[in-house]
Formats: structure tokens, C-alpha cells, sequence
């Protein structure tokens, strides 16, 4: 999604020229335009993981390295596996059409259904994404809401110079601090990695499931935080805010009724923003808290040049982006009145 | 999970580290252990023979076992063979199995067994890492099984030391209805569950032939990550750790956990190509050879936890050359040395990788600073681990490698004759050869020593590899439990997690 970085307003710009036709069908119109350019994105992203990683060079010496030369019979069956003897074109149609009927391919490294192997995972890297959403989201809109309220005095400040900080710092330090402190050099009262015997999810002990979940909302927390800072000020700053405050509404209904819905629209892009990075970002946290997630499973994967596991782990990362984004547009459109009504017009 | 459980109640509850274990108290019974294993990933398998990442030899020595067995000082000691027994030219070894040793789902092992094992092991189209050199002498044609407990094994050529190739846990013995699905073996754990890239599970064997383990369950995690690994260890998620970063040896002491260290046979050389210029004159190699301050690179690129090496491998064999005087540091005997070869404005350049291992990188570093000293011009390429071990790899003239602990002639046969495997120096002496296939055949054992030390003279002094020390081994384990005594061969007591008990009774 290339228009991630322009402002909210203008990736929702409203079809122009609908007419005719009932507020709904305008609606089905532009939502179906949407599902289009995003199934349109996907397909330009599985033609590009592809090609980068099946076609280029010769992929069966990638994988075998030095027993390249010394083991003609399993080059053979490599080759015979990635289907070599076939055009790259014909092979991307093979790959695509199982692909979309759900036949994800074979792991190289280990030759177990690539679906066996990352099913249970990506379950996991999303439970980890979606717990921190929960958290984070009403965190950064309250620390944003005592900021605008407290503009300029001492709170904001320390609020400020806090989330500033704390942005400055990246996730393995965050991290590495967090279980320092909590796990085993000065309290030894959480789990330092999330470890699970039994084939029991990391979820089913809790307790290691908060340093990770701790660790993303203290990353993600600021920016969010300070987008939506941004533009409560703007909004607090408006002349209909004025107004309303002149009409005697009090400071807390101005905030919550007039400010904060306002306030909503670029905070949605933001945290889509934030939650999209996460699905790849989440890789360093995977790291140091050892999480079964996908992070680790694509390096992995990269280094054992496993070309149907990095395949398929970039093109969920990829559906991950391209989901958010259209779920934010779609919220953005609802949570702006101007944009809504010049669709349904 | 329910060991993290009780090791973290264990550590919050009391707030203060546990002391260190007294070693010499009785062990008790019982607990769910786990264990982190450094590295691993999607490549991890259950494969007895074919074990490819550090977590996959940590299973193998759960489940598999092989003839015979390397105890804590690397001699050879019995295991599910009562003896391995050569005839008077070493062309006929006799084995005799333990009686009554039995397999995880029930079965008694017999010498079949042993047989289908061997075969598999040493199956020309796709042998094991343990049968590679096995299979170059062992006739399995016309080897006998002579009675429910007696074996001869044939060999078509004479080879001395079988023993120690039997002993090397990639030869585990499989009963023959094995299905690596669910793996069998004779070993103290019996597999439960395998998930690749995460864990393993284990349970306690009780009929294990050896004394059965005091643990009930065992639980080898895989870990990607350092700081990970030695954060679940402080935390008391698990129990021990393999390969202990150096740099933490002294704080995990402080946090309730104890560093077990041991001497090991491991080397990261300097390799030479003893049949390229400038290094095809001896003058060259030994120049570069006293060029080397030994005890910097210890102290500094091990940290201080390493032996000293004498440019000869394979310490812990009883026919290593120690009589050979050690070679130090000597900058004006290696530019006379140069001089005379003609190499005074010499300029060479070293491969590394970060990919040999700890140590390499730093030893190369130093020795850039060290030749320096001798007027020597090193340039360090510091290649990525698929180039290094790319389509040069045992052909770079001047780069390092990483082997662990092994005998002086298995090692021989890998490492320094021609058509050895990894060859690394192309060191083809004539004279060598002869000396190493003579002392394969030779039934005397004290004129076999002599062969094989004339045989490592010949490398002290025209061989290829610059060994400057022997790695020491770290681990660490929590104080919450106890049995894990220092091993020469694998790191973690050779993952001897049989011997390992929980301090207090578990919960």
C-alpha cells in the first residue's frame, strides 16, 4: 500500500461522480473498488515474492551449499520438487493456484506440510499483535487525551519527554530491560520467555504472555500517543471548538463530544499503521522472549533458504498489511462525515 | 510448562538466589526438567543418524545409544555392549552385547538389531555422518551373528581403532521394526513429542538398562537467541543451558546459577594450503606458525576459557604427542624463517567467518596484529556464512575452520590425508600416510603409539593448520538442581540430563 504515508484524508478520497443508485449500492460501489485494488495489491505482492525468491539464481544450489556438488541424487530431487524442469511462468500459475485453493507446499528443510508448520504459529504472532492492540490503543488515547488537557503545563511535559524516550528506544532494549527488572535481576516475579511445555499455547500461561504484550504497547505507544495529541490540539484549536466553549459546553464534553471523534480519523491511520509494522516488527520481541511466532520461523526460513516457507510467511505478512488498511479506510470513511456523505450522495 | 511454573514459584517465593547445590547429597526422585539448547530451527529432526543442529544432539543422547560410549575424561567405556573386541590383526572384532537391555516400546535388543543398525548407518546411497568412515572397511557381508549375544564383525581391511568410531553417538543402535515417526532407542528418555524449531518432550525410561533417570519428564527447548536462553536460565524456566555466552560467566554466579565448564578437545585452526605458494614452503607455515601469541588469543578471543595448543590435534588421546616441546611466540626466528624463503614483505590474505564459531573472528583479528609484528601484511575478509561455506569453502588459501573433540586417527581420516573429507590444508604427505596406515594395521599397541607419533612429528613440523588452544566448554545450570558434572566430549555433561536431579523435592 503506497498511500500509507499521505495523509488520511486523501487515501479515502470519495468516488467522484456517483450517481444515480441508492446510498447503499454507492457504498457496496466503493467498498468493492477497494477489495479490488487490495486483491489487485496482494496479486502484484505474490508476483514479486516469487520471482524474488524462485526465480532468481539457481535456487537448488541456495539450498544445498557445499553438498551442491556432493550429492547429485539430492540435487536431482530438489530440482524435481521445485518443479525446475518447468518454465518460471507455469511454475508461478502452479504456485498460485494452490496458493488460493489452500495447498501451501512442502518445507524444504525439514519436509513437512508448510501449512503443519506455520498454522499453529501465525495463530500466535496474531494473539500477540491483537493483545497489545487491546492494551495499547486505549492507553495512547488516554495519555494523548491528559496531554491536550494539560497542554503545555508540567504533565504534557513529563508526558512528552517520556514518549519521546521511550520512541528512542528500540524493541530488544525495551525488552532486554523489561525482563531485567521483572524477571531476574531485580524482581523475579514474571517468566522471562514465553516457553510452554505440552503443545499448549503461550497464552495458556498468561503470566509470560505480559512482558511481550508489555514490550510492544511501550514501542508502538508513543507514536500513536503523540499523533493523536497532535490533532486533539488541532481540533481543541478549531473555531467550532471555540464556539462550543463559548456557548458554555464544558471542557470535559468539548473533549470527549467535539475533540476527541475528531481526533479519531488520524489515530485510526496511525494505528493501522503501527498494527501493520507489528505483523513484521514483531520479530525482534519473538526473538528475545523466544515466542513461537512467525518472526523467528522466517529467519529461520531465509537462512535454510526455504523458498515455500518464506513464500508463504510473506505473502500472510503482506494479506496482514493489506487487511489492516483497508479495514482503517473503512473506519476512517465512517468516523468522517464529509467523506461518507459524498459517497452516499 | 508446569517445571516454569514450579522453578518461578521456586525463585519469587524466597526472593533471595538459592544457594549452589551440594553436589554430593543424595538425589531425589521426580520433576519435570527443562532445558535450553542453543540454535535449532525449522532443519531440526529426529534422524538418529543424521542429526544436523546442537538440539538434534541433545536428542540423540535421550533416545539413542550407541555399542560403546565416550565417558567425562573421552575414554571409551562400555554401553549396551558388554566389550568390542579385536582378533590379533584388527581384521575381526568381536561384540558382546549386555544382556537384557531393552528398547523404549518393549523389545529386547539382539544382535539383529545391531546388524539393521550398521546397515543403516553405513547405507552406501545415503550413509550417516557417523558411517562415512565406517563404511570405507566394514564388511557387513561376511560379519556373523554367532549366538543371541555375540557378534564378529568382518572388516575388509585392517582398522585399530573401530572402537572409538562405534562409540560416537551418530551410531546409535535402532531396534529393526524403527520408525523414525516414533523413534526408539535404548536411551534413559523415551520420546513423547517433537515440535521442529520449538521443543522436544521426553519421558523417564523405566527399564533403562543403565539405571533409570531421576527426572519424570525432560523438555529440550530450542533457542534462537542468547540473551533469551540466559534469561529463562535466571528466571528459573529452565533448568540448564547449553553454550553459556563467556561474557556472563560471572554474573549468572551472582543470580543463582552455577557456569559448568570443561576442558574439550575443540579447535578453531588457522588452515594453511600446504599446496599453494606462498604456503607450499614449510619456511612460510612455520613462520606463520611462530608468529602466534597463543595465550593472547586465549586470553582474549576465548576470554581466558581455553587450553593451550601446540599446532596438533587431538588432546585427549593417550598417544598425543605431549613430549613435543610448545611452540611459542618467536618474531625473529619466524622473519629469519621468512627471509630465507624469500617472503620478507610477505602479504597474504585470511577468510573468516562469523560463521566458524566463537573465537574465530577474534583469533583472526589478532593475528592480523600479530603478524604485523613480523613485517607480515594479513588482509581479513570476513565472508557471510553461505559464502564462506560456499562453493570455496575447503579451498581458500589462508582461512580457519571450527572441529570438535576427536581421537588422533579418526580425526586423521576427516581431516589431514588425501580424500579426506574436509581436507582443509590439502596436506598430502606420502611418508604420513604410510605411518597412519601402517599404525591402522599394527596390533602392537606400543608400536602403534610410535607410528602415530612419528606421524604427528611429520604435522608439528610441516603441517598445515596453525592451533593455537582448545576451547573450554560453558554451560550453565540453575542451583536448583544438581548431577551435572563437567565432559570432555559434548557440551552440557555430553547432555547428560540422566544424572540430574532437582535439589528440593518438586511440587
Amino acid at each position: 500500500m503506497t498511500d500509507l504515508a499521505t495523509p488520511p484524508q486523501e487515501t479515502v478520497a470519495p468516488p467522484t461522480a456517483v450517481r444515480g443508485g441508492s446510498a447503499g449500492s454507492a457504498w457496496l460501489k466503493w467498498l468493492a473498488r477497494r477489495l479490488g485494488l487490495a486483491i489487485l495489491t496482494l496479486w502484484l505482492c505474490s508476483v514479486l515474492v516469487f520471482f524474488a525468491t524462485a526465480a532468481l539464481g539457481d535456487p537448488v544450489r541456495a539450498i544445498l551449499g557445499k553438498d551442491f556438488a556432493a550429492s547429485p541424487e539430492r540435487a536431482a530431487a530438489l530440482a524435481a520438487q521445485l518443479k525446475l524442469d518447468q518454465p518460471v511462468i507455469v511454475r508461478y500459475f502452479d504456485w498460485l493456484g494452490s496458493l488460493l485453493t489452500g495447498n501451501l507446499g512442502t518445507s524444504i528443510a525439514n519436509g513437512l506440510p508448510v501449512s503443519e508448520l506455520v498454522g499453529d504459529r501465525i495463530i500466535n504472532s496474531a494473539v500477540l499483535v491483537l493483545a497489545s492492540a487491546i492494551v495499547m490503543i486505549p492507553v495512547a488515547f488516554g495519555l494523548a487525551m491528559i496531554s491536550a488537557n494539560y497542554r503545555g503545563k508540567r504533565t504534557d511535559g513529563v508526558i512528552q519527554v517520556v514518549m519521546i524516550t521511550l520512541a528512542g528506544l528500540p524493541e530488544f532494549v525495551v525488552g532486554i530491560l523489561l525482563v531485567a527488572l521483572f524477571s531476574t535481576t531485580v524482581f523475579h516475579v514474571l517468566p522471562a520467555v514465553t516457553i510452554a511445555g505440552g503443545g499448549a499455547p503461550p497464552w495458556s500461561n498468561p503470566a509470560s504472555m505480559i512482558l511481550p504484550v508489555l514490550t510492544l504497547v511501550i514501542v508502538v505507544t508513543p507514536y500513536v500517543s503523540r499523533i493523536v495529541r497532535s490533532s486533539l490540539l488541532e481540533v481543541l484549536d478549531s473555531d467550532y471548538v471555540e464556539l462550543a466553549r463559548l456557548k458554555g459546553v464544558p471542557e470535559r464534553i468539548v473533549m470527549r463530544k467535539h475533540a476527541l471523534l475528531n481526533a479519531i480519523v488520524p489515530g485510526i491511520q496511525v494505528i493501522a499503521l503501527q498494527l501493520a509494522w507489528l505483523a513484521g516488527g514483531v520479530l525482534f520481541v519473538e526473538y528475545v522472549f523466544s515466542y513461537p511466532g512467525i518472526g523467528a520461523s522466517l529467519v529461520d526460513s531465509v537462512r535454510n533458504s526455504d523458498f515455500p516457507m518464506v513464500q508463504v510467511l510473506a505473502m500472510v505478512i503482506a494479506a496482514v498489511y493489506v487487511g489492516i488498511n483497508l479495514v482503517a479506510d473503512v473506519l476512517s470513511i465512517l468516523f468522517t462525515p464529509r467523506a461518507r456523505t459524498a459517497i452516499s450522495s | 510448562m508446569a517445571a516454569g511454573v514450579a522453578g518461578l514459584t521456586g525463585l519469587a517465593g524466597c526472593g533471595t538466589v538459592p544457594p549452589k547445590p551440594d553436589q554430593s547429597a543424595p538425589q531425589l526422585r521426580g520433576g519435570s526438567y527443562s532445558h535450553g539448547s542453543t540454535g535449532g530451527g525449522l532443519k531440526d529432526t529426529l534422524e538418529p543418524y543424521f542429526p544436523v543442529t546442537n538440539p538434534d544432539i541433545a536428542r540423540c543422547l535421550q533416545l539413542y545409544e550407541p555399542l560403546l560410549r565416550w565417558n567425562a575424561e573421552y575414554k571409551i567405556e562400555p554401553s549396551v555392549a558388554e566389550s568390542v573386541m579385536p582378533n590379533r590383526d584388527n581384521t575381526q572384532w568381536l561384540v558382546r552385547l549386555r544382556d537384557g537391555v531393552e528398547f523404549h516400546h518393549g523389545k529386547t535388543l539382539t544382535p539383529a538389531d545391531v546388524m539393521f543398525s550398521l546397515a543403516k548407518v553405513t547405507d552406501p546411497k545415503k550413509p550417516g555422518s557417523g558411517g562415512t568412515e565406517l563404511a570405507k572397511f566394514l564388511d557387513l557381508k561376511n560379519s556373523k551373528i554367532v549366538n543371541q549375544n555375540t557378534i564378529v564383525l568382518q572388516l575388509s581391511a585392517p582398522y585399530a581403532v573401530l572402537d572409538q568410531l562405534l562409540a560416537e553417538y551418530t551410531v546409535g543402535i535402532l531396534p529393526t521394526d524403527f520408525d523414525v515417526s516414533h523413534p526408539v532407542g535404548t536411551g534413559p528418555f523415551a520420546y513423547r513429542r517433537f515440535v521442529p524449531g520449538q521443543l522436544s518432550e521426553f519421558d523417564r525410561f523405566a527399564n533403562y538398562w543403565d539405571g533409570p533417570a531421576f527426572l519424570d519428564e525432560l523438555i529440550i527447548y530450542d533457542f534462537a537467541d542468547d540473551a533469551a536462553k540466559v534469561n529463562a536460565l535466571l528466571a528459573g524456566q529452565v533448568q540448564s543451558i547449553d553454550n553459556l555466552p563467556s561474557y556472563v560467566v560471572n554474573t549468572i554466579d551472582q543470580q543463582g546459577a552455577s557456569p559448568l565448564i570443561s576442558d574439550t578437545g575443540a579447535w578453531v585452526p588457522f588452515t594453511m594450503r600446504v599446496d599453494v605458494a606462498p604456503f607450499s614452503d614449510v619456511r612460510v607455515r612455520q613462520a606463520l606458525r611462530l608468529i602466534v601469541d597463543r595465550q593472547q588469543m586465549i586470553d582474549q578471543a576465548l576470554n581466558g576459557f581455553g587450553i593451550l595448543g601446540n599446532d596438533l590435534y587431538s588432546p585427549f588421546d593417550p598417544v598425543f604427542a605431549s613430549d613435543l616441546p610448545q611452540r611459542v611466540q618467536d618474531i625473529d626466528q619466524a622473519k629469519s624463517l621468512l627471509a630465507q624463503a624469500g617472503q620478507s614483505d610477505l602479504d597474504v590474505e585470511l577468510v573468516t567467518s562469523t560463521a566458524v564459531g566463537a573465537g574465530a573472528v577474534e583469533s583472526a583479528n589478532l593475528f592480523v596484529e600479530q603478524a604485523r609484528q613480523a613485517g607480515v601484511a594479513v588482509q581479513l575478509t570476513k565472508a557471510d556464512a553461505n559464502v564462506f561455506y560456499g562453493d570455496r569453502y575447503l579451498s581458500w588459501n589462508f582461512a580457519q575452520d571450527f572441529w570438535n573433540t576427536r581421537n588422533y586417527v579418526p580425526q586423521v581420516a576427516t581431516s589431514s590425508v588425501k580424500g579426506a573429507t574436509y581436507n582443509e590444508t590439502h596436506f598430502d604427505d606420502p611418508q604420513f600416510t604410510a605411518l597412519i596406515d601402517q599404525a591402522k594395521r599394527e596390533p602392537d599397541e606400543t608400536k602403534r603409539n610410535q607410528l602415530l607419533h612419528d606421524a604427528q612429528k611429520i604435522e608439528y613440523d610441516t603441517g598445515g593448520f596453525i592451533i593455537w588452544g582448545f576451547k573450554r566448554q560453558l554451560d550453565a545450570y540453575s542451583n536448583l538442581v544438581q548431577g551435572l558434572q563437567p565432559h570432555r566430549y559434548l557440551p552440557c555433561s555430553n547432555f547428560g540430563f540422566k544424572r540430574a536431579s532437582f535439589v528440593t523435592p518438586p511440587t
